[in-house]
């Protein structure tokens, strides 16, 4: 009897901490990502420096997709990295959400404009269509295919564990 | 630079904190040892507490060239609410959470004498414990990373539903909850380590735990009512994951209460009263890392990477591996061999022991359950409020019985309890009575809330009985112990009263038009358009009237926040003691009506007044001159 309940007290904590422990080291629980595969949704909307419209027909290829506004902190943290990225010729589509035109046209001037393409996205539609809940957000997509989804600051990090193996995986950016 | 130093010092005290767990664990102890690690302790302490100090001074001051402080204050907030951004986060929440660990640990230290012998090693642990956390939290979540060379102008904002007063208290007082367990579960390790099983170490910290329960009691009953009024959840409880990882330890603080008294009077029930410590304060741990590594989808969780939750697993882990380890090697110290004389209190106490672990159990599955069964089986499964019911509603109905029949029992002593005894039969049929004619009042034959409702009754109408011979008889009475099982009848009845006669419609209304529902007319008389400091709002207006000819405006809001976009519900609640009437609106339909849904809560003020009932009777205690 006494032996049973040492047995016990002993195991039941040594058997969760290990379910736990499988469960957060499981490859695809990656807090934040999320690796649903769907297709760019259609929109149509305005650029952010020109009254020109832009429609998904005019993204192709491999390209990343980031939601950033300028009242966005944490698009302020992570904006060097994004001008890492087009250092190393990785085209960058901005989604500017819900944000007022001047301001973001401002705070790139201020900043610099990582960005290849800047939809400007002022309603949120398009962002509500891509599943966004809010800023920064970004997106992995291969030949007009979501394939990798990432809330919060993407960082040297972040592309190793959550990008870089799809990216490797799917041969992309050639 | 003044970032600089706060960073420092909280790094300072870590290596401190350090030197006194070391000290206290592996330096024999003597007077002299004991006096060093006692100030070396409050050393250690006075650097964290001035580092916490000057990082609310930053938040203050609006200083964005903190991170997290930018990321989660703004220079518009009123100062209160500036100072409770810090906590509306992961990074500064870890940061309070150790801090009032640290308060803990130096409260107990200056409160007891340094000749006690467990001290020095409690107060090692306690130490330990701070250093992991401290670790945790300057290598994986710094509070302190800045944005530099040009910080930004202004900050995000906090999230506008942490926005009130309620929020702003909620996290705190439960935090002081969770880790004031730690000064009897360092205690009991210090007692286990310590090996002599004649020291006394259930009266060192018998107020402590009480005290630590108090606060857990207040801050989860400040969730429950947030939750109501500001979420515009529309009750009292959930169910709610994170909700449940503090009922847990809640569940198993109160047993721990319980089991100590009698631990304290006899020695009996000693393997249950160390092990509920240290279950108690794994649960606590438990529900920092549920909360804090991710696993959980909930209001509460928050956004992290799966480094923290590893850390936090490793460490939280050895802890209480560390700590079973312990109890198991030292088995046979606190097995006490003479048995408990069968209906004695102690009998009562231990099956209460019993039914309080089969609840905890059952959360702990139907938290956990669907997080395994998703790994294994990769489909998803969701346990909920039905699952909880049918454990919780039979299980606490049985442990009131045993209450009732305890009132009569005594220490030590199995003394048959004779069941035609006055006070008994008086309560069983005033009981039975009052549930019949509810039961034909209300039409009812729901038999889980008759029954929820006999027991309540049972237990008040028992304990008055007992108030009444302390007054004309000058019976003995245990004041704490009556007010708080006063509570627990209490509030069975009205949570009851509240599942038995609580409804809600959702209404669609037209400008300028009315609805009837139950024996109320809702008007609605106007909407319009608001603009707050830093939302837009839609503002309605209804007027209700009812059948005995009250008439009362209400006016609910839904707001539009700038800087997160975020949509949230302002309820509008119209107050009686006996019932809420509680209103929210929702989206415009096509045709021009509004969506709006009306609840009628009954006696949900009087499941928060007898939350509080129950702290009260925990202060009591905290403040009796009885020695225990």
């Amino acid at each position: 009897m006494k032996i049973l309940l040492k047995i016990t007290v002993l195991l039941v904590p040594i058997i969760f901490i290990l379910m736990f422990f499988f469960l957060l080291t499981e490859k695809r629980s990656y807090p934040g990502a999320d690796y649903s595969e769907f297709q760019v949704p259609n929109f149509n909307l305005e650029n952010l420096y020109e009254n020109k419209i832009i429609t998904d027909k005019d993204l192709r290829g491999d390209y990343i997709i980031n939601v950033w506004a300028s009242w966005c902190i944490t698009c302020r943290v992570e904006h060097p990295y994004l001008m890492d990225l087009k250092n190393r010729r990785i085209p960058v589509v901005g989604i500017n959400y819900k944000d007022e035109r001047n301001n973001a046209v401002d705070w790139l001037a201020k900043y610099g404009d990582p960005y290849k393409i800047i939809i400007h996205d002022f309603k949120g539609s398009l962002a509500l269509d891509l599943g966004v809940t809010g800023a920064p957000e970004t997106f992995l997509v291969n030949n007009g295919k979501i394939v990798a989804h990432y809330q919060g600051e993407i960082n040297d990090k972040i592309w190793k564990d959550v990008f870089d193996p799809i990216i490797k995986e799917k041969d992309m950016f050639r | 630079m003044i970032i600089e130093i706060s960073h420092f010092l909280s790094l300072l005290a870590t290596g401190l904190f350090f030197l006194v767990g070391l000290f206290s664990l592996f330096v024999t102890s003597n007077s002299y040892t004991s006096n060093l690690i006692s100030r070396t302790y409050s050393q250690a302490f006075l650097l964290l507490f001035s580092s916490f100090l000057i990082y609310v001074w930053l938040a203050v001051t609006d200083n964005f060239s903190v991170e997290y402080i930018a990321n989660h204050s703004n220079s518009a907030l009123p100062v209160f609410y500036k100072v409770s951004s810090i906590w509306s986060a992961h990074e500064g929440s870890m940061f309070l959470w150790i801090v009032f660990l640290s308060i803990w640990g130096f409260i107990f230290n200056i409160a007891i004498n340094n000749n006690e012998i467990l001290k020095p090693k409690t107060v090692g642990i306690i130490s330990f414990i701070l250093v992991g956390f401290l670790l945790f939290l300057l290598l994986t979540s710094n509070p302190f990373i800045t944005i530099l060379p040009i910080a930004p102008d202004n900050g995000a904002d906090i999230n506008p539903v942490l926005q009130d007063p309620a929020l702003a208290i909620h996290p705190p007082t439960l935090y002081l909850g969770y880790v004031g367990f730690v000064i009897p579960f360092a205690a009991s390790l210090a007692f286990l380590i310590n090996g002599d099983s004649s020291i006394k170490w259930e009266k060192l910290i018998r107020k402590w735990s009480v005290m630590a329960w108090v606060f857990l009691t207040v801050g989860i009953s400040l969730g429950s009512w947030w939750a109501y009024y500001e979420l515009g959840w529309g009750g009292y409880w959930f169910w709610d994951p994170v909700e449940n990882i503090a009922l847990m330890p809640w569940l198993a603080a109160t047993a721990f209460i319980h089991s100590l008294s009698v631990s304290i009077k006899s020695s009996h029930l000693r393997i249950w009263t160390i092990l509920l410590s240290i279950l108690v304060f794994s649960l606590s741990l438990f529900g920092a890392f549920i909360v804090r590594s991710g696993i959980i989808d909930s209001v509460h969780s928050f956004a992290n990477d799966p480094q923290r939750g590893l850390y936090l697993l490793a460490f939280i882990g050895a802890i209480i591996a560390a700590s079973v380890f312990l109890f198991v090697s030292r088995f046979s110290m606190i097995n006490s061999s003479n048995n408990i004389p069968n209906l004695s209190k102690e009998s009562f106490i231990s099956i209460n022991n019993i039914l309080f672990g089969t609840l905890i159990f059952s959360i702990m599955l139907g938290v956990t359950y669907p997080l395994f069964y998703e790994y294994l089986f990769d489909q998803k499964i969701s346990v909920g409020a039905p699952f909880y019911n049918a454990i919780f509603i039979p299980i606490v109905i049985l442990a009131s019985l045993f209450l009732f029949f305890s009132v009569d029992s005594k220490w030590s002593r199995g003394i048959t309890i004779d069941m035609f005894k006055k006070p008994i039969i008086l309560s069983i049929t005033l009981s039975i009575i009052s549930v019949i004619a509810i039961s034909f009042i209300f039409k009812t034959k729901d038999i889980f809330i008759l029954l929820s409702i006999f027991a309540g009754l049972l237990i008040i109408s028992r304990y008055i009985i007992e108030i009444w011979k302390y007054i004309f008889n000058k019976k003995y009475l245990n004041f704490f112990s009556v007010v708080a099982h006063l509570a627990l009848g209490l509030l069975l009845i009205s949570i009851s009263f509240n599942s038995l006669l609580s409804s809600e419609r959702a209404l669609n209304i037209k400008l300028n038009q009315y609805e009837e529902y139950k024996d109320m007319k809702v008007y609605f008389n106007n909407i319009q358009l608001i603009k707050g400091s830093n939302y837009d709002a839609v503002k309605a207006s209804f007027n209700i009237e009812d059948s005995s000819g009250n008439n009362f405006n209400l006016s609910p809001e839904k707001r539009r926040y700038f800087t997160r976009g975020q949509i949230t519900t302002e309820t509008a609640i119209y107050i009686t003691p006996i019932k809420d009437i509680y209103l929210t609106i929702g989206d415009q339909l096509d045709d021009g009506s509004w969506i709006v849904n009306i609840q009628i809560n009954f006696f949900i003020r009087w499941i928060w007044f007898s939350a509080a009932l129950m702290s009260f009777a925990g202060i009591m205690l905290i403040f009796s001159r009885k020695r225990i």
